[in-house]
């Protein structure tokens, strides 16, 4: 090896050094270094929305091997939604709770946010930097409350193994979507996409159509007060994303009957169906995603003859399909903790690329963070087109909009209604 | 033994050790274990009775307020629901306890509670339609056993909770009809677990599990990962679908324990047991596995201190070893430095004492021919006798240390039995002679002629034993016998079975072993007079070993002694050997002294040897042959000599200074300038150890001779090279041939002076065949089988009976001179004077 490879090589080896010791953070070390003293007794208390959430339990054992002399637990609360803020008041206030996204706003949660530690002080030294800028909840007043754990999307799982084998590329846009079923259709696929014909959210028309519904109202905010206020005249903005569902439909890429026959939930029947092995293309949230893992031992068919898959964003757009970088759960440090300093520690702790990539690739959801890498099966997602990114600060839209498009985008895919007259309904749907 | 072999089995031994060691702490581990686990077991067990019974206690309060409310009902003044909680809030000691009412008649699962929300303290109401506890119990009708439900969150305070049931009937306000009720004790699950921290004295990680059927918990371990029980052991303990119903089985209907990873696949140990009283509700106790190991009675200090101590001693041991080693290896080196210089040593000294001996026993044989006078002959003999034991001990310690070497080898050639038989028979008669003894000899005529062996070595055997029996035989009479069979499973083999039986000495039975050690020597004191190394048996024994037989010895002490031992040999030629012992005694009878076997005036001969008295003893020794003798004293005046004069035959010495026999062979084969290129050349050398031959043959030379010179041999190989046209028959053939016209006389001496009967056989053995015995029974034995035409017998002797008087005479000859002696025979025959 001659001197001028040796010391381009070493060149190279020494900016990946120093880009690593940088990722995250202004040149913060990527070791997490204790604050306070090792043999510090401390005992916090976690509660959420997961009746199950081993990943978290994971990183309280990474966080006992620098403050050993304490215990953190999870507890599960049943009805969140109404026991977390009696909770907060109770006897018994965690030192860390979750929070959503769709929180915001509604008054209910507000003891939420206002018993909420400022995450971004700077005294805390918690390292947001590593963040995604587009999952950075910043309030009005420029404080950040929440620390995101999970991101989620909305896309489809694409078992790899058939596309290797008849020869195919994964489309990216909808053009080449019809083509490659056309291609799985001749090839045997009777529908080469699947997914739960719901109006939940893992539900194909929220899959598929919602992501470009989002991308249309962050083009155009002007119309996204109209929408939350469920204005008829608003849903024309759901016309296109309903036309190209319809588009879909009518293609037959997607045999809506046989979804319904043999997919009787949006999530365990969504996976397990997927583990059969015989569909390409499955439309699914993240939150689908995250369970394949587990269930991958409980599918028998998938034990005797396993496949490679990954998931990609839907190619619902005549350029590709568009990213929606949605919040899953956040953590919010009660700023009353008996235990406030350790719970801001083990915050501090948690927010690294690292820490939060180990949660994220255990839970099998799309890590907050910059670096995808971590998860093989979101890698996909990693330098995603940021013009064809909505992440979940660039638009507001309500949960009762989102409602509305559902049940819209249910109606046109059955056959219940015309694109037009779904969009005409708007509005409408719930209140039926 | 190696010392690889000592330090792999040092190893061993110290791993045996160490392996019961382990072993027995194992057990003794396992036992412990058993008894840890069966104590944690027992522990589950009590813990469990004492949640029952608290749960118990719990629902009983509950069941309490229900029947209050119930009795209210039964009594015809049904309680609003306002006033049951309200009786309820009166009813309630503790603080963290709630009482919650709500109607289940109407799928609402809303009504009030003892105490308000946290976060509105006005708002007394609670709904339960969102939180999904009640779906595996009937709670329309949950009277008479503990109704409880698992682990959820109080919707008024969101504290961890359990709840215990009752149904009521409670009036409606605004219909006034009688509501079903469910009412609801609620208890927070840390007021439970406060009720578990006694255990934390005895188990410090221990952690306490209730579970469902379904594994979802009441009390939630936090080492136990995941919301339910199952599953979490299903994650981290992968196993069949079968095996994992088993388990599941085996906690839910049992009690006892089982070891399980944890999440950090760890060993960890569940002890299970049903709650008593209690429907459905399982307790899990889980501890590390370590825990309860930790508690182990091993003295791990006394066994580590035990290995230890043997890898110490091991350790040690080998060091020691290594040391011992070092220095025996050290001394194996010196041994071997000593070993070379001996065989150097014996070398030199066959080479050495070879050289000058040949001097002194080719000189005192010029001596013995020709002088006659009575007391140089005398002192000649005895330089002769001595001068031959001297060479047997030479060879015989040469012929030890190569066997000792394990160089020694058998070689095997064709050979003749008869010949062997001669020279065997020439050696022993002449010792037995000496001695005054009988030699008798048994020889199978059968035996076939040629055979196929190492005839050297065979030699040597029956020559060591031959001589050790007549060494150790003052009187009597050495046999000497010969048999052959033929091998049934070696049709071209024979086995020869030779035997020695003397009437000597004997040896004791004691004594026997020590006949083959080397250098020892039975009974030294008593025999000190007779010469002998203590190596002849060794060597012999040795020898047999090599040819696969083995020497056998009978004896009688005082009486006598039979050597024996069988040797297999092939047949060359199975045409027998005929009556070798009639030949024999024709031969004995007819023997004479030396005389020159030829003369060849013409033949040239040139001897060459560094020493000049040897060269001397040379020419002396081939005098009566006239032939020309020339000498040179060094291998250059060799060659110089070989390359101007023609030779018949060529002696050459071995052991030269500067240029020494091999390099002056070499240059002379090389060397085409001359006379002489097939001239045989033989070597002529004092180096006799074994195997030389070959080597002197493989160096160049036609034929090997060793020094001493043995006139007989010499003579012998010079008619075997010297061109037939040559030689000449000696004139003393002339003489002797009319001898032989005229039998010759033959007389028995019997005289107990051994020294005189010797001497009296050298002065007559010229003109009679003279036998001499050492008493009348020797005479009269010797009779039976020869015949004798004169008896000298001794007068100093007894006479015998038996003894033909006409041949007797009887006289003082142990007193008379050569020619006194003389005198009288020639007068008996009528000879002489």
């Amino acid at each position: 090896m001659n001197k001028s490879i040796k010391k381009i090589i070493s060149m190279a080896l020494l900016a990946m050094l120093v880009l690593g010791t940088s990722a995250c953070g202004s040149g913060a070390s990527k070791e997490f270094s204790p604050k306070y003293k090792a043999d510090t007794e401390y005992k916090l208390s976690v509660v959420g929305t997961y009746s199950n959430f081993e990943s978290l339990e994971s990183a309280f054992e990474r966080f006992y091997v620098h403050y050993p002399n304490g215990e953190i637990e999870y507890t599960y609360l049943d009805d969140y939604r109404n026991t977390i803020v009696p909770a907060l008041a109770g006897q018994e206030p965690p030192d860390i709770y979750v929070v959503q996204s769709w929180m915001s706003g509604n008054e209910q949660f507000d003891p939420l946010f206002e018993g909420a530690e400022v995450l971004s002080d700077p005294s805390l030294k918690i390292n947001l930097d590593c963040i995604r800028p587009g999952l950075k909840w910043e309030m009005d007043n420029g404080e950040i409350l929440t620390l995101p754990v999970f991101a989620t999307s909305y896309g489809m799982l694409i078992n790899m193994d058939i596309f290797e084998k008849e020869g195919l590329k994964v489309p990216t846009n909808f053009g080449e979507l019809k083509e490659t079923c056309e291609k799985l259709k001749s090839a045997g696929y009777e529908s080469p996409v699947m997914g739960s014909n719901t109006t939940t959210t893992p539900g194909i028309g929220h899959v598929f159509a919602y992501p470009m519904l989002a991308k249309a109202v962050k083009d155009d905010r002007s119309i996204e007060n109209d929408l939350n206020n469920l204005v008829p005249s608003a849903g024309e903005v759901m016309r296109a994303p309903l036309t190209r569902l319809k588009e879909l439909v009518d293609s037959g890429c997607i045999d809506i009957d046989k979804c319904t026959a043999e997919i009787e939930n949006d999530y365990d029947a969504v996976i397990l169906r997927f583990f059969e092995g015989d569909v390409p293309m499955m439309l699914c949230s993240g939150d689908v995603v995250s369970g394949t893992k587990k269930r991958e031992s409980k599918s028998e068919a998938f034990t005797e003859n396993p496949f490679k898959y990954d998931f990609f964003v839907a190619p619902s757009g005549d350029d590709g399909g568009y990213y929606m970088d949605s919040v899953s759960i956040m953590f919010s440090v009660n700023k009353n903790s008996a235990n406030l300093d350790m719970a801001n520690e083990f915050i501090r702790f948690l927010t690294s690329e690292e820490e939060l990539g180990l949660m994220a690739e255990k839970k099998r959801l799309i890590t907050p963070t910059k670096d995808y890498s971590l998860d093989q099966v979101y890698a996909s997602l990693s330098g995603f087109p940021e013009d064809r990114t909505v992440n979940f600060r660039d638009t507001e839209i309500l949960d009762p909009a989102v409602k509305e498009f559902r049940a819209a985008a249910d109606a046109v895919i059955n056959g219940k209604m015309t694109v037009d007259e779904a969009v005409a309904n708007y509005g409408k749907f719930t209140a039926k | 033994m190696k010392k690889r072999d000592i330090i792999i089995i040092n190893i061993v031994i110290v791993g045996l050790i160490l392996f019961f060691i382990v072993k027995y702490a194992n057990d003794r581990a396992t036992e412990s274990d058993r008894a840890s686990i069966a104590s944690f077991e027992k522990m589950t067990t009590t813990t469990a009775q004492i949640i029952a019974n608290y749960l118990e206690d719990e629902q009983h309060l509950c069941d309490i307020w229900a029947n209050y409310i119930n009795g209210s009902a039964e009594a015809g003044t049904p309680m609003t629901i306002e006033a049951a909680i309200s009786y309820i809030r009166k009813a309630k000691i503790s603080p963290e306890i709630q009482g919650h009412l709500i109607f289940i008649d109407d799928g609402s699962m809303k009504g009030i509670s003892t105490t308000p929300s946290t976060t509105d303290l006005t708002d007394y109401s609670v709904n339960y339609s969102h939180i999904d506890i009640f779906d595996n119990i009937e709670i329309s009708n949950v009277n008479g056993v503990v109704s409880l439900t698992r682990a959820y969150t109080n919707p008024l305070n969101g504290v961890q909770s359990i709840a215990f049931l009752n149904n009521v009937k409670i009036l409606d306000n605004e219909t006034d009809a009688l509501r079903d009720g469910l009412i609801i004790r609620v208890v927070p699950v840390s007021r439970l677990e406060q009720k578990l921290v006694f255990l934390k004295g005895e188990y410090e990680n221990v952690e306490i599990s209730l579970i469902d059927m379904d594994g979802d918990y009441m009390i939630h371990g936090k080492s136990l990962k995941n919301s339910n029980f199952f599953e979490y052991f299903r994650s981290y303990n992968p196993m069949s679908p079968q095996e994992y119903n088993k388990v599941v089985e085996t906690i839910l209907s049992s009690e006892g324990s089982m070891h399980i990873r944890n999440s950090r696949n760890e060993d960890s140990v569940i002890a299970f047991t049903p709650l008593s009283g209690v429907d459905s509700w399982f307790l899990v106790a889980y501890i590390p596995a370590k825990e309860l190991t930790m508690n182990r009675s091993i003295d791990w200090i006394l066994l580590g201190i035990v290995s230890l101590g043997l890898m110490a001693l091991l350790h040690f041991n080998l060091i020691l070893l290594l040391s011992f080693n070092r220095r025996l290896s050290v001394a194996a080196k010196e041994a071997n430095q000593a070993n070379e210089a001996k065989s150097y040593f014996l070398s030199t000294m066959s080479h050495d004492i070879r050289t000058p001996m040949n001097a002194i026993i080719g000189m005192n044989e010029m001596i013995l021919r020709d002088s006659r006078d009575e007391k140089i002959l005398m002192y000649s003999e005895s330089i002769k006798a001595a001068g031959n034991t001297l060479l047997r001990i030479i060879n015989d310690i040469l012929d030890f240390s190569k066997i000792e070497a394990g160089k020694m080898e058998i070689i095997n050639v064709d050979y003749s039995f008869v010949s062997l038989l001669n020279d065997l028979v020439n050696m022993v008669q002449r010792k037995a002679d000496e001695k005054g003894l009988t030699f008798e000899l048994d020889v199978d005529e059968n035996i076939p002629g040629v055979m196929y062996g190492d005839e050297i070595r065979i030699k040597q055997v029956i020559t060591n034993i031959l001589s050790n029996a007549v060494k150790y035989t003052k009187e009597g009479s050495v046999t000497f016998s010969v048999s052959a069979t033929k091998c049934e499973d070696k049709p071209d083999y024979v086995t020869l079975h030779i035997s020695v039986k003397d009437t000597g000495i004997g040896i004791k039975k004691e004594d026997i072993d020590k006949l083959f050690v080397a250098f020892e020597r039975i009974e030294e004191k008593r025999n000190r007079n007779i010469e002998g190394t203590g190596l002849g048996m060794a060597i012999a024994q040795s020898f047999l070993d090599m040819m696969g037989s083995k020497l056998q010895v009978e004896s009688e002490y005082g009486k006598g002694s039979v050597f024996s031992f069988d040797l297999e040999q092939k047949v060359v030629k199975w045409e027998p050997v005929g009556e070798f012992d009639a030949a024999f005694k024709r031969y004995i009878s007819e023997r004479k002294l030396y005389r020159v076997q030829f003369t060849a005036p013409k033949a040239r001969i040139l001897v060459v040897d560094d020493t000049e008295v040897n060269l001397k003893v040379f020419v002396s020794l081939l005098g009566e042959t006239k032939m020309q003798i020339e000498t040179a004293d060094s291998g250059d005046a060799c060659i110089a000599l070989f390359k101007r004069n023609p030779y018949d035959v060529i002696f050459l010495d071995h052991m030269m200074p500067d240029k020494d026999g091999i390099e002056t062979i070499k240059e002379m084969k090389e060397c085409t300038d001359t006379p002489n290129q097939k001239t045989p050349v033989i070597c002529l050398t004092a180096n006799a150890v074994s195997g030389m031959r070959e080597m002197y043959i493989n160096a160049g030379f036609d034929d090997y001779l060793t020094k001493p010179i043995d006139t007989g041999k010499l003579e012998s190989v010079l008619l075997k090279y010297l061109p037939t046209n040559l030689v000449e028959k000696a004139e003393n053939d002339t003489e002797e041939e009319k001898n032989q016209q005229a039998p010759e006389r033959s007389i028995l001496v019997v005289v107990d002076d051994v020294e005189f009967l010797r001497k009296v056989r050298e002065w007559l053995t010229d003109q009679y065949n003279v036998v001499v015995v050492k008493s009348g029974q020797q005479a009269l034995a010797y009779l039976k089988k020869h015949e004798a035409e004169l008896i000298l017998m001794d007068s100093g002797l007894q006479e015998q009976d038996g003894l033909d008087k006409t041949k007797l005479i009887r006289d003082n000859f142990k007193d008379m001179s050569q020619d006194e002696i003389t005198s009288q025979v020639n007068k008996f025959f009528g000879e002489g004077c």
